[in-house]
């Protein structure tokens, strides 16, 4: 029995070595070779970048099924992160609202939420699937031959689509009239916002958004009546980039409030100043655009 | 030389050991279990996806205007010439009749990138 088995050693031997140096060889010599990979093997980074470009492409074109064939394979995880990223940063900046509805109307159709967007899922929205200019919806596929007639040096006079100029978007219709650091001893760090009429009247009811990178809150005037009908307060911390909009439209019509030391008083503590802002309903007049207010 | 039987037996069983091992060996290494490739840059992209890269990269720049982002993001593709990948996209969707509205995009991101080439002229008719 010993030597039957014997008999065989050489060839066991001789196949285990053979696998090995195949394996060696395969692996690390000669692996196969680093091409043709796809999207979601890419480093992260790459993956995040591949995915905001694929939604800004998404607010050049409006069209989600091009997104969603770009953002195949890829991991949730990777998808809901990099948009949250992108509509934070987006939200801070203050960018344009049509702007942020796409991103947001993409990021539900994509199932993912995040706080910012709410303000501009909230409010009417012009229609996402609608490009803001026409696109052929033929993938991109340069791979076939081209057809005698396409390989005419000169190409066919085609004319350029304007820039991707958005929907003009109506007016806010608050406009930014008061914005004053408020340094009161013994007060939190907030940001109280007054809402009134075209006539100066304090206008109750009215829903003012406050956002920053990574959220969003939502206040209601009116809620504290001894503060007056159209007054409304969040908290607020040192060393965050706040913008401050009202429901309709979801406009940020003031971006970049920070709270930020009082200036300097002999003998006294510095304190930590807080915000006042004052809101105005724009008259049904009013027709000329003004700027976001810094 | 003269060997027993045994010993060449042994010899030749060896080496048909050897063989098929090596065979086994490739086979796995090569088709069944290959060296699996994460963390990759985009320029080891297949083809089309790397397509879709510059085509987006050109979209991208169109919405957000950053120039050296836009440089950044292709040099990852091409670190000594990030302009390259773009036009050599564009002149290759010129020939094929590709989508004018990525070919206007891709043009625009040529010629800010001071790489526009003939065959891209007529795309740009709405740059100064």
């Amino acid at each position: 029995m010993k030597g039957s088995s014997m008999q065989w050693l050489p060839l066991f031997v001789g196949l285990v070595l053979g696998l090995v140096l195949g394996l060696v060889y395969t692996w690390y010599i000669a692996p196969v070779e680093l091409v043709n990979t796809y999207p979601p093997l890419m480093r992260s980074g790459y993956r995040w970048d591949w995915i905001r470009m694929a939604a800004l492409s998404y607010v050049a074109d409006g069209d989600l099924e091009q997104v969603r064939g770009r953002l195949e394979g890829l991991e949730r995880e990777d998808v809901a992160g990099a948009m949250e990223a992108l509509i934070n940063e987006y939200a801070a900046a203050g960018r344009p609202t049509e702007t942020m509805r796409r991103l947001s109307a993409l990021a539900q159709a994509l199932d993912v939420y995040t706080p910012a967007m709410l303000v501009y899922l909230n409010t009417p929205a012009a229609p996402v699937n609608t490009p803001a200019f026409a696109v052929s919806p033929t993938p991109l596929d340069v791979t076939a031959p081209p057809t005698p007639s396409e390989t005419t040096p000169t190409p066919k006079p085609t004319r350029t689509p304007p820039p991707p100029t958005l929907t003009p978007t109506p007016l806010p219709p608050f406009r930014l009239t008061e914005r004053e650091q408020i340094c009161q001893p013994g007060q939190a760090p907030h940001i109280e916002v007054v809402v009134r009429d075209e006539n100066g009247e304090e206008l109750s009811g009215v829903e003012v958004w406050l956002m920053w990178p990574d959220g969003a809150d939502r206040a209601v005037t009116g809620l504290k009546p001894d503060r007056g009908a159209g007054y409304a307060d969040f908290d607020a911390d040192p060393d965050v980039d706040y913008s401050l909009g009202t429901s309709e439209l979801g406009v940020p019509l003031v971006t970049g409030l920070r709270i930020e030391p009082c200036p300097e008083e002999k003998d006294k503590e510095q304190l930590m100043g807080s915000w006042r802002i004052v809101l105005e309903r724009r008259s049904a007049a009013t027709g000329t655009p003004e700027p976001t207010a810094p | 030389m003269h060997l027993e039987p045994q010993a060449r037996r042994w010899i030749v069983q060896g080496l048909i050991g050897v063989a098929v091992g090596l065979v086994l060996g490739f086979l796995i290494g090569w088709w069944i279990l290959p060296v699996e490739y994460t963390n990759t840059p985009p320029s080891v992209l297949r083809r089309d996806y790397r397509d879709e890269y510059i085509v987006m990269v050109a979209t991208a720049y169109e919405v957000e205007g950053d120039l050296d982002q836009a440089r950044e993001r292709l040099a990852a593709l091409d670190p000594d010439s990030p302009a390259a990948p773009v036009v050599e996209l564009a002149e290759r969707l010129v020939v094929a009749g590709g989508d004018s509205e990525d070919l206007a995009r891709l043009a625009r991101l040529a010629w800010a990138l001071d790489a526009i080439t003939p065959p891209l002229m007529p795309y740009l008719e709405d740059q100064p």
